[in-house]
Parts: structure tokens; C-alpha cells; sequence
């Protein structure tokens, strides 16, 4: 009888959870409708400047004028790309080589340091990464990285004073580095001992082995672990919102060098910006529409996270 | 001597509950929200009040001025600060003068120009201006501009009161409250932007710029002298407005207690009380002469 109770707790508690996820999204989408049927595909497109149509989209409920929904997200939706993409790539190798290095190569001693400390940077609230940001790394590229010819070339369009896509794609990378180096750490732990053992027998040398058999091996537990911290890069807020400049600017790679210090701002940042403008109704259902889009990106991640992996199954090695 | 012990335990738990329940049952806990560059000068207040009214506790959200505003409209809150005056679109809200404030012009210290006529910083932030050298700085680099977003009720003044109406240009930087734009100006040598007087004060790192010739210091304020004084106003709903609210806000206007916390805190009281109020001294009854 006990037995059959805890299933059955156990059942309803999944059961509501997956309710609970479901309402989520139904809400969420409910309430980002009214954005997207006003603008159609042309809300993900160009035209004009978001902080502007922001305002006139507040401001429209005012003097009870006709709701405004004009709203073109595009800089916003690029900024998040490059944030989220450049984070990733920069923070993928450095966890990859730093989890080789705890796993395979590095002495005892240094192995008891390290994780410790790994798992103490994955730990740190981002609100501390955003004033460590905004107090040592945007003055540091104010002063050193951007010159005045850089300000000059970009004055009538944008400020370059430091808060950019480069402040916040370092520390983002170095936010999402600790939760990779874990994930990968516990896969590369779990390759069959046998098998490299096997290959150093054969008088492979010793990183060769690991890279070409262990690395390989562990291929779904590299994938899970960057889907996991692409989840988090896309889902910062906090620390996005302080250092990267508030501004909805979709930086420009033909702009050569200067592309890496324009500023501009993540979608859940915009979201965290414009959150007092709840009130007004066309706002509400404007920051919903954001919310949808990074709701639906965090889904498809997960999708193509599953199916990135599906081929690896045949290593046995599971992540 | 298990059970003796729970029981004594419980009996002390029950009594803890008994005495404390009746104390908080009478801390009333009133929430307002509104500008971030009156918060300063609401902690000072709020901690003050508790001399006048031990009882009641103030949460207060510094989402913004308009964000503050709409905030009464809907409900959210008891009341709210503002550092704008009324505007058509606030129906169902009175809006009460608290103290005189200023808007001050902040540049890096690194900067020597001292002085800027209000079409000049107007030209900056539309971003006619984008030069140092243009408006007769020391500095040979380009101006970094910060500011504040929609949301704020700051920059809603400062866009009628300096830009005429006009949105902000692209290359100013939008910050979320008027301490990241002090401390963005502090840090970066060809920074100006756009600061309460509280977060712009001695210490904050920023150098207060004088507008048409006059300071942004409380005796050009109080006269109302220098072109960007204003007034930090107590947002209330019209109808049926929350008590304990209403007697903060007469408190802050009017009480001598109030004065002294403002002019601490930077700004210049408008309405308050000059003098202390007299301390009443009873006078003991005459004993009657007792007849031989």
C-alpha cells in the first residue's frame, strides 16, 4: 500500500508539473498574440528604432488615443544572437580544454583545487558579474580598447563608452564556462577506462588517446552541456542589462573592428527594461511577444540538443 | 519528561505568538513606488517617520516616475514620488508638491568646462553635438552621453523641460536609474549626463555643471533661479486615498522634522515649518492655603 501511495504522489506531482509547463506557455502565448497579429513576421524585421516605437507603444494608451503595436525587433533579436553565439563558441573551448586538463591531466592536488572552485563560479549570483562589469570591464575598454577615431567614425548613430557586445559576451562566457566544464567533466569521466587504456597499450601517446577516443566518446555529453549553457547565456537578464548599453542597436559586422564594442541589448534584458511599462496594455502584450520568442528558442534548443544527439547513441556513452 | 518538555515548549510557543501577534497585528506596511532620483530622499523620510509613527513600515519600488504613476492608477501602490508635474494623461491621480529638487548636468571632473547654456546641452543629447571641442571643452574627444529610459519620470522632464518634446538621440546611453548614469559619468573621462541632485552630490564622482550661469545648488534651487529646478511631487488617487499615505506626505510637506531630513539629503524644503514646534510645559496646580 505505502508502495502504491508514493506512485501515485509521485504521478501527480509529474502530472502537475506538465500542467504547470503547459499553462505557462498557453499563457505566455496568449498574451503575445495581440503583438504578433498587429505586426506579422515584420515584428522579427527592420524598421525604425525599437526604443521609439517602445515609447510610442506606452505612451498610446495615454489621452485614450488608439493602442499602438508598431514594434520591429530586429536589433534587439541580433543582439541576442551575438551574445548568446559569441558567448557559447568563446566558452565551449576554454571548458573543453579546462575539462580535459581536470580530468585526464592534472595532478591530484590541483584536481581537489579546482572543482571546488568551478563549482563556486557557477554559484555566483549575476547581479555580481554586472557590477564587477560595469565598475572594472566597460571603464577598462572605455579607456583601452575603443580610441577616439573609433567614437568619431560611429558618433551621429552610436555612444562607444565601454557598455558593449564585447563586456557582455566576456563575462557571459565566463558565467557559462563553470556549468560546461561540469557537464563535460562528468562525461569525459564516464568513457570506459578500457578503452583508453586499450589505445595507450597500442603505444598511442597519452593526448592523442584522450582527444581521439575519449573527447569522441564523450561527443553527447559536449552537446548537453552546450545546449544547457546556451540555455542560460540566452535566459541572462541582470547582468546583460547593465553592461552591454541599453540601447536597441543591432551592431554591424561590416563596421569592421568597432563591431565588437557597439552597444546594444538582448531581448531579455528589454524585457527586464520595459517591465514597469506592464501596466499598459499594448506594452503587456509587446513584452510578452519577447518572452514568447525566448520561450520558443529555449524549446527548440532542447529539440535540437535531443536530436544532435541521437546519432552518438551507438558510443554508449550517454550524457 | 519527554512529554513534559513538549508540553512546556508548546505552552512557551503559544505565549511567544499570543504577545507578538497583537504587536505586528497593528504595523501597517503601505507600498509606493515612482522615481529612482527621489529614493534618497524617501529613505531619509521613511526613517524619519518612524519617530512620528513607529507602527507603520514604507516598501518602496523605484520603477520610475511614469511607471510610478500608472502604478496608482492601477492600484499597485499606496502612492507614489514624482519628479515631473501633472500631465493630462495622470486622470484619477492628485499630485501634491513635496520640496524643490534640481536636475543637475553632470560631467567627469577630468572635464574643466563648467558652464553650458541649456540649447548646448539640448544639442548634445539630440546628438547635434557629438565633439567636446564644440562647446568649449579642454577634453579633444567625442561626447559619451548617458541617460535615463522611458520609464523614468526623470527624463520625461528633462525631454520637456530641456529637448522640448523631443526623443533622445541613439548615442545616448539608456541606464536604469540615476545612480548608473553618476557612476557611468564618473568613469568615463568624456561622460556628461543627466542626474538627480542627490546622486550628484560630493562623493558621487561626478561634477555638477552650472546652466545659464546659475549652480545646481540648493540657494540657485530654492529661488528658482536655476532653469532645471523642480518640484518632487507625492502621486495619490484622487478618490479615497490611503490614510497613513495621505499623513506621510502632510508630514514631509509641512513638519519641521521633515525640513531639517531634506536639507540633509540635498534638496530645498518648500513648505516646511521654519521654526520647532513649542514644547508645551504644564503648569503644576497652586495647593490651596490651608485655612486655621
Amino acid at each position: 500500500m505505502p508502495d502504491q501511495r508514493a506512485e501515485l504522489m509521485l504521478g501527480a506531482l509529474v502530472c502537475a508539473v506538465l500542467l504547470f509547463v503547459l499553462a505557462l506557455v498557453v499563457f505566455v502565448f496568449r498574451e503575445a498574440w495581440p503583438s504578433f497579429s498587429h505586426n506579422g513576421l515584420h515584428w522579427f524585421g527592420v524598421g525604425g528604432n525599437p526604443d521609439q516605437q517602445i515609447q510610442a507603444i506606452f505612451t498610446s494608451t495615454d489621452l485614450q488615443r488608439r493602442p499602438v503595436y508598431t514594434f520591429h525587433a530586429w536589433p534587439i533579436v541580433w543582439g541576442t544572437l551575438l551574445c548568446t553565439v559569441g558567448a557559447v563558441c568563446l566558452s565551449f573551448f576554454a571548458a573543453l580544454f579546462v575539462a580535459v586538463f581536470v580530468v585526464e591531466f592534472a595532478p591530484e592536488w590541483i584536481r581537489r583545487i579546482l572543482e571546488p572552485v568551478v563549482r563556486l563560479l557557477a554559484s555566483v549570483p549575476s547581479v555580481i558579474f554586472g557590477l564587477l562589469g560595469v565598475l572594472v570591464l566597460v571603464p577598462f575598454i572605455g579607456h583601452h580598447v575603443i580610441t577616439d577615431g573609433n567614437r568619431r567614425s560611429v558618433a551621429y548613430l552610436v555612444s562607444l563608452s565601454g557598455y558593449s557586445l564585447l563586456a557582455g559576451v566576456l563575462i557571459l562566457s565566463l558565467m557559462i564556462a563553470p556549468l560546461m566544464i561540469a557537464v563535460f567533466s562528468d562525461g569525459l569521466r564516464s568513457v570506459p577506462r578500457g578503452w583508453l587504456e586499450g589505445s595507450l597499450g597500442l603505444g598511442i601517446n597519452r593526448w592523442r588517446t584522450f582527444w581521439k577516443i575519449g573527447v569522441r566518446t564523450a561527443r553527447p555529453a559536449l552537446v548537453a552541456g552546450t545546449v544547457l549553457a546556451t540555455a542560460r547565456a540566452l535566459g541572462e537578464t541582470v547582468m546583460l542589462a547593465m553592461v552591454t548599453g541599453g540601447v536597441a542597436f543591432a551592431p554591424n559586422p561590416s563596421d569592421g573592428l568597432i563591431f565588437f564594442v557597439e552597444p546594444t541589448r538582448p531581448l531579455a534584458a528589454t524585457i527586464l527594461q520595459t517591465a514597469e511599462e506592464l501596466s499598459s496594455p499594448p506594452m503587456r502584450h509587446t513584452i510578452f511577444a519577447m518572452a514568447a520568442v525566448l520561450l520558443f528558442s529555449a524549446a527548440m534548443l532542447s529539440l535540437v540538443g535531443w536530436a544532435a544527439k541521437q546519432p552518438m547513441k551507438k558510443y554508449g556513452v550517454r550524457a | 519528561m519527554a512529554q513534559r518538555t513538549r508540553a512546556i515548549l508548546g505552552g512557551l510557543a503559544l505565549l511567544a505568538v499570543l504577545i507578538v501577534a497583537p504587536a505586528t497585528a497593528q504595523a501597517a506596511t503601505v507600498f509606493g513606488s515612482g522615481s529612482s532620483a527621489m529614493q534618497p530622499y524617501f529613505d531619509a523620510l521613511a526613517a524619519g517617520y518612524k519617530k512620528v509613527d513607529s507602527h507603520t513600515s514604507f516598501v518602496y519600488n523605484p520603477d520610475g516616475g511614469n511607471a510610478g504613476a500608472k502604478d496608482v492608477q492601477n492600484g499597485k501602490s499606496a502612492f507614489a514620488f514624482q519628479t515631473r508635474p501633472p500631465l493630462p494623461s495622470d486622470s484619477g491621480l492628485s499630485y501634491s508638491k513635496l520640496f524643490l529638487d534640481g536636475l543637475c548636468v553632470a560631467v567627469n571632473p577630468a572635464n574643466v568646462l563648467n558652464n553650458l547654456a541649456i540649447g548646448q546641452v539640448a544639442d548634445v543629447f539630440l546628438g547635434n553635438v557629438t565633439e567636446w571641442q564644440q562647446v568649449g571643452s579642454n577634453l579633444r574627444s567625442p561626447i559619451s552621453a548617458f541617460g535615463r529610459n522611458s520609464t523614468a519620470g526623470l527624463y520625461t522632464f528633462f525631454q520637456s523641460a530641456v529637448l522640448n518634446g523631443a526623443t533622445q538621440a541613439t548615442n545616448v546611453a539608456q541606464l536604469d536609474t540615476d545612480g548608473e548614469v553618476a557612476v557611468a559619468v564618473s568613469r568615463n573621462q568624456a561622460g556628461i549626463g543627466y542626474v538627480g541632485l542627490a546622486n550628484s552630490g560630493p562623493g558621487s564622482g561626478v561634477k555638477r555643471l552650472k546652466l545659464a550661469g546659475q549652480p545646481c545648488q540648493a540657494s540657485a534651487i530654492k529661488t528658482l533661479k536655476y532653469p532645471l529646478s523642480r518640484y518632487g511631487w507625492v502621486v495619490l488617487p484622487a478618490t479615497k486615498p490611503n490614510q497613513t499615505a495621505t499623513r506621510f506626505a502632510d508630514w514631509i510637506r509641512t513638519s519641521y522634522a521633515a525640513g531639517q531630513i531634506i536639507s540633509k539629503a540635498g534638496a530645498v524644503p518648500a513648505f516646511n515649518a521654519k521654526t520647532p514646534p513649542k514644547k508645551v510645559v504644564k503648569k503644576k496646580p497652586k495647593k490651596k492655603a490651608k485655612k486655621k
